[in-house]
């Protein structure tokens, strides 16, 4: 095989035993990769009714075909796993360095099956494969326990682990790689943590095999020519990172704001990408190969919040900055060094407490049940509070389940800005219809990178489109959820794929994309066919919700999008019309009136109910 | 007739002395149009670049009023 390695790693973990398999060449074009094998092997594997934390849940990390290829972004992995704080898919992305590495020692996934009776790692050297004890790592933050593995490991190997948070089921943890990466949202870090697995080694050397490497790389050279043209406009997300978007979304007025209430941020201008380069930035970082470098190398020194890591990135200041009224940078920044170092996802836990500040405000949360005062804008309570959720002390038991259940344990879920109990990422949807679509769609809940319209939407990518009307939203979202699917099955990443691997038209044809697919494998994929392998994917991961006992009913959004106008800014007075745009999602989809895949649509893909 | 004139991201360098963050106080005569208010501080036209007016999206062409805040920025990727 080309691009795929066309190999599983199995690792029960019940029984500490390993084992490799195969996979067979058209299952592997059939499902791209990644994101695609995975959903094919849990489908077929777990039964979907399961309980997400339970022994029969199973965990898969997946690496796509471009992975560790001269791909520029070639460097993504998906974990994917049944959600335990959804009870949907999760499907969480990250890069770095540890995916590349992983595709290097010659496996494509890695399924974790069982529970262990003893925390355990995995050391995965090229061929040689041990599972060793981790009682020594247990308890340790993600910084100290990738320190102690690289020692008794090899330096030069790449890790993924969690933290505290993941050891003890928060819903919200995450699984951290190269300590600052985070595969972050829908609590996959308590799946790994309920599996007693502390974290994953990897150490590869084996280049991947390519169908064509010389159109490869004349196609990826190309690629990187056009990537470091816009670097050097100014047109790239290399001199600010993705933090120069909060004062677009406040100008747009959809930027969250106390917990979506709003969506104007009067602090906007202090929590901004050239605030960040000015006061705190070290330099620019790249994921492995990435010609864009939108990470940031930053330290804050401060006496209160000091530290040095990475990030912020924008969702995060979204999050836990201005949904949380916080407009101090230095603030934020350390909520994020500290979310990275306990491993846990800086979305959820920015609009959890968002929600709580909100109750607490509107006299539904007690201060004693806090322990302390919640208002919007208490950085230091925040910063406390991320603490004792990733050790679940105190209040912190109660922010680990998610603001839903929060919410909800209060009588009043509709403060939990949630869609499939997954907290919004960035946008508030009545100012970007599109997204509030996409919310209310993605097999993993509210994610903005299940079909990013907010690319057209916000950032003219490829063309700027209008965030306020609803017409053409559905065929959009439609042909965004397919080709990030693709995208994120591929191994790449999507701030890369979509500027140049589509055609610059809204439709987004995959027309580079589909050559450097075939470069890699050889699979003869047409542009169409790749489409359809994304539309395929998503389709099945629908299968799963379905079955899994998600209905209609669930694709929604909180009362306060649906029925509460934005109260000021450019989207004032708009709320989302979802019952207008779902009904032809459906149609467009080849779904049935109540959201399922008709039998005509799944013999067009191939698939079985 | 006076516009606010915002430059995000990397048109920031386009920005004159003396602006506060990202916006600065522009006096512009009646019936100019945003081209002419971007050519004005150097913001190339012919990169994709996203204008907004009162947040709402406009073309270069597009009249300003007194008043207006006027926000320009690099079509790029987002966050």
């Amino acid at each position: 095989m080309f691009g795929w390695r066309g190999k599983i790693l199995r690792v029960d973990l019940t029984n500490e035993r390993v084992s490799v398999e195969a996979v067979d060449p058209q299952t592997a074009k059939n499902f791209i990769g990644g994101r695609g094998w995975a959903i094919k092997y849990l489908y077929d594997e777990v039964d979907p009714a399961v309980d997400p934390l339970a022994a029969e849940n199973k965990l898969i990390f997946g690496t796509g075909p471009l992975t560790a290829t001269p791909a520029p972004t070639g460097n993504r992995y998906m974990v994917v796993a049944k959600s335990p704080l959804t009870g949907a898919l999760s499907c969480s992305n990250s890069g770095g360095f540890f995916p590349t590495e992983m595709k290097r020692t010659g496996f494509d996934l890695f399924i974790f099956e069982g529970r262990a009776e003893r925390p355990l790692y995995l050391w995965v050297n090229d061929d040689e494969v041990e599972i060793r004890p981790a009682e020594h790592l247990w308890g340790k933050t993600v910084p100290e326990t990738e320190d102690i593995l690289l020692e008794e490991t090899d330096p030069r190997a790449k890790v993924a682990c969690i933290g505290p948070a993941g050891e003890r089921l928060v819903k919200i943890a995450a699984i951290m790689n190269d300590k600052h990466r985070a595969a972050a949202r829908s609590g996959v870090g308590a799946v790994m943590g309920s599996k007693m697995l502390k974290a994953v080694v990897v150490r590869g050397t084996k280049k991947t095999p390519l169908a064509e490497p010389q159109a490869m790389r004349e196609l990826c050279k190309l690629v990187r020519s056009e990537v470091n043209a816009d670097v050097k406009k100014g047109s790239s997300l290399r001199e600010y990172g993705t933090a120069y978007v909060p004062p677009v979304t406040s100008e747009m007025g959809i930027l969250p704001t106390h917990n979506f209430q709003t969506g104007v941020f009067e602090g906007v201008e202090n929590i901004n990408g050239p605030t960040l380069t000015e006061k705190y930035l070290i330099r620019a970082k790249p994921c492995f190969g990435c010609p864009i470098a939108c990470g940031r190398l930053t330290r804050v020194d401060d006496p209160v919040y000091g530290g040095e890591g990475e990030g912020p990135e924008y969702e995060t200041i979204a999050a836990l900055g201005s949904s949380c009224g916080i407009d101090n940078l230095a603030a934020v920044t350390k909520a994020n060094y500290v979310c990275n170092e306990l491993g846990v996802d800086t979305i959820s836990m920015g609009v959890t407490l968002s929600c709580a500040m909100e109750m607490y405000e509107k006299g539904i949360l007690p201060e004693s049940d806090v322990g302390r005062p919640l208002p919007f804008g208490d950085a230091d309570a925040v910063i406390a509070l991320i603490r004792q959720t990733a050790y679940r002390e105190g209040f912190g038991d109660a922010l680990a389940e998610g603001s839903y259940r929060l919410a909800s344990n209060y009588g009043h879920p509709e403060f939990s800005i949630t869609a499939k109990k997954l907290e919004f990422p960035g946008y508030d949807p009545r100012g970007s219809k599109g997204m509030g679509l996409l919310y209310a769609t993605s097999n993993i809940g509210a994610s903005h990178m299940a079909g990013d319209l907010a690319y057209p939407e916000v950032f003219g990518v490829p063309e700027k489109i209008d965030p306020l009307t609803i017409e053409g939203k559905p065929h959009l979202i439609h042909r965004f959820e397919d080709a990030f699917t693709v995208i994120d099955a591929a191994g790449l990443c999507v701030f890369l794929s979509v500027r140049y691997l589509f055609d610059p038209d809204i439709n987004l044809w995959p027309t580079r994309l589909a050559r450097l697919m075939n470069y890699a494998t050889g699979a003869g994929y047409t542009e169409e066919t790749l489409l359809r392998a994304g539309e395929r994917i998503f389709n099945l991961e629908r299968l799963f919700l379905l079955k899994a006992g998600f209905t209609k009913a669930d694709d929604t959004l909180p009362q306060r999008m649906l029925e509460e106008p934005m109260p000021e800014g450019p989207a004032k007075g708009h709320v989302v019309e979802l019952d207008k745009m779902l009904p032809e999602f459906y149609r467009l989809r080849g779904w049935d009136e109540d959201g399922a895949p008709t039998d005509a649509k799944l013999a067009e893909l191939g698939l079985k109910r | 007739m006076k516009v606010r004139l915002k430059l995000f991201a990397t048109f920031r360098r386009y920005l004159p002395p003396g602006a506060q963050g990202s916006a600065c106080d522009v006096e512009i005569p009646d019936g100019a149009q945003v081209s002419e208010l971007l050519s004005r501080f150097g913001v190339p036209d012919k990169e994709s670049l996203i204008i907004l007016i009162n947040g709402r999206d406009a073309s270069p062409d597009r009249i300003l009023q007194d008043g207006d805040i006027v926000a320009v920025f690099p079509a790029m990727a987002g966050g």
